[in-house]
């Protein structure tokens, strides 16, 4: 059986994760899908469980499926480049154009509860250094000697010399605030 | 596998097989041919001609030009009509139409033509008056048809075709292509002007349609080429399908299997409605106002795409209005007009009953839907899991 079928028939990971976890909701306007992500991650920053709901088409259920099965275990980070890569899943799952938007819609919504999580604990950071990037840990103190040291301008080249901003992303507008303090 | 899609195609019927076959071996001459050969085609496509004529109940077999297929039969009707009377830019249609009729009048609305697009009440249906107050004396052309093939809902076409003769010198164009075969037709007592039909909509092969064009009105030829069909369709005709279709209509008329084909619809309608909550009819709950063999049903909070994905792993074959389904991404248009509920419109499933369908298919089909549909309820983000 292909690998959209069996994950379409036989979903893993469907429900909703234990409490406290870190949900998103999202709705596509486009084709009238709805889905629900929610994890649960340790101190480690290492998911530990992974559960959604979704009504939509085969596509978006089995890229859910796919999507949560492999990131237990994973780091935030790593399941963030994950949620990034969607042509990877797309090419994995031989979709076709028409259904790439479904897949989008499955890795938005991991991406978007990988965020809830980086805010959160971004939120209760209590280190010596304010922490910027959750998937990362990278603090506000390497930032700025990153953009001094080599003249950073950008988001982009922030990411590329310290991976700040490389991962679910939540980071960005703060890394734009932290550029625009040093310009 | 059951096949209970008989709205998109219909299986060809063994007696439709067993008449075209001649003509895809020993009988293969050009009917315009003066010879034997020839003769004898040209007189297996007369025979077709007046097959359709009678279950469509033209006054004359003359009526009736062969086409390749229903969207060509609405296409050449309308530019046909609009091409005689250039003076005349005003067309009335409604938003329930076919493609093959609906986005020829998007395309005419972008050339310039005027186009009043009359609206479907959230049963389907129309509103006559709308109708009445939209004829003009520059109307060339009221395009509106039989039967709605998503909701099976039946516009009261001798109604509406006698307001426009009362009222204008409009033409009345039907699209009555998932109409025919499934209800009785008589266009001799209907004031209708053209009508359009295609043959795999009734158990003739794809690839043949026809319009019918009334006594006394001469359309432009939509293909220029050779003097085919009096003139009036190039193109050489394609005997085999004709001769298929001529059978399709037979089988229809002597065999017409609608009381059967109701009887399972309707068992299939009832028990859904009745066994599964959250479910909607999507048309008017009147089975007379509708074709007798579609049944058009909203599974709410489900994505229709997913239960027609998991009956075809069943092995049943349906079709769905939702979003996901379409290239575009564009929810069923009909349901759209009819004000369906987003919601709704994106869990409807399109049940088309047909006359190689058996109760044992019903009952089959019966008794998987549940499983499919507590399946993906349980998936749903709408159902109440452990809490979030």
């Amino acid at each position: 059986m292909d690998l959209i079928r069996d994950h379409f028939l036989n979903p893993r990971n469907v429900g909703d994760a234990a409490q406290p976890c870190f949900k998103a909701q999202t709705g596509s306007l486009v084709c009238g899908a709805t889905t629900r992500l929610s994890l649960q991650v340790n101190e480690d920053q290492h998911i530990t469980e992974a559960k959604f709901r979704a009504a939509g088409c085969e596509f978006l259920i089995a890229a859910l499926s796919i999507l949560t099965e492999r990131i237990i275990g994973m780091s935030t980070a790593d399941a963030a480049s994950m949620g990034n890569n969607g042509d990877a899943i797309q090419a994995e799952l031989k979709s076709d154009e028409s259904h790439s938007h479904c897949i989008e819609l499955a890795c938005d919504s991991l991406l978007r509860a990988i965020r809830e999580y980086s805010n959160a604990t971004r939120d209760e950071w209590n280190g010596d250094e304010a922490l910027i990037c959750t998937c990362f840990f990278v603090s506000e103190q390497t930032i700025e000697s990153e953009i001094k040291k080599r003249g950073l301008t950008t988001v982009r080249e922030v990411t590329q010399a310290c991976n700040a901003g490389g991962g679910c992303g939540s980071c960005q507008p703060l890394i734009v605030e932290i550029l625009e303090s040093l310009a | 596998m059951i096949y209970l899609d008989n709205n998109a195609t219909t299986r060809v019927a063994p007696e439709v097989l067993e008449a075209m076959h001649p003509y895809l071996s020993s009988l293969f001459g050009n009917p315009s041919s003066g010879h034997e050969l020839g003769r004898q085609m040209k007189s297996a496509i007369e025979n077709a001609r007046e097959e359709v004529a009678l279950l469509i109940g033209a006054a004359d077999p003359s009526e009736i030009v062969f086409t390749s297929c229903g969207s060509e039969s609405d296409n050449w009707a309308i530019r046909g009509v609009l091409a005689n009377h250039p003076d005349k830019r005003h067309i009335i249609t409604t938003p329930v139409e076919h493609e093959a009729v609906r986005n020829m009048c998007r395309r005419l609305e972008q050339d310039g033509y005027q186009v009043t697009w009359l609206s479907v009440d959230r049963n389907g249906e129309l509103d006559l008056a709308e109708l009445s107050d939209a004829l003009r004396a520059d109307t060339a052309l009221v395009s509106i048809m039989l039967a709605n093939n998503e909701t099976g809902v039946l516009f009261p076409m001798n109604e509406i075709g006698e307001i426009i003769r009362a009222n204008s010198e409009a033409l009345f164009h039907v699209d009555g292509v998932q109409a025919v075969g499934k209800i009785p037709i008589d266009l001799k007592t209907a004031e209708v002007d053209l009508f359009a039909l295609s043959g795999h909509k009734l158990h003739a092969p794809q690839g043949i349609g026809a319009l019918y064009i009334r006594k006394g009105i001469e359309l432009p030829s939509f293909i220029i080429g050779g003097g085919q069909e009096e003139g009036r369709r190039a193109g050489t005709s394609a005997v085999p399908n004709i001769v298929g279709l001529g059978a399709a209509c037979r089988l229809a008329r002597t065999d017409d299997q609608h009381t059967r084909i109701s009887g399972m619809r309707n068992q299939l309608e009832d028990r859904i409605l009745n066994n599964f909550s959250n479910t909607h009819l999507n048309g008017i709950a009147d089975r007379t106002k509708r074709l007798p063999n579609t049944s058009n049903i909203s599974f709410e909070l489900i994505d229709g795409q997913s239960i027609l994905a998991r009956l075809d792993h069943a092995g049943i074959c349906v079709s769905t209005g939702s979003a996901c389904h379409s290239a575009t991404h564009e929810s069923s248009p009909t349901l759209q007009a009819m004000n369906v509920p987003y919601a709704l419109a994106q869990g409807s499933i399109r049940f088309s009953v047909g006359r190689y369908n058996t109760e044992d298919e019903i009952e089959t089909t019966l008794r998987v839907l549940p499983k499919v549909i507590d399946e993906l309820a349980a998936i749903s983000p709408a159902a109440s899991g452990r809490s979030a």
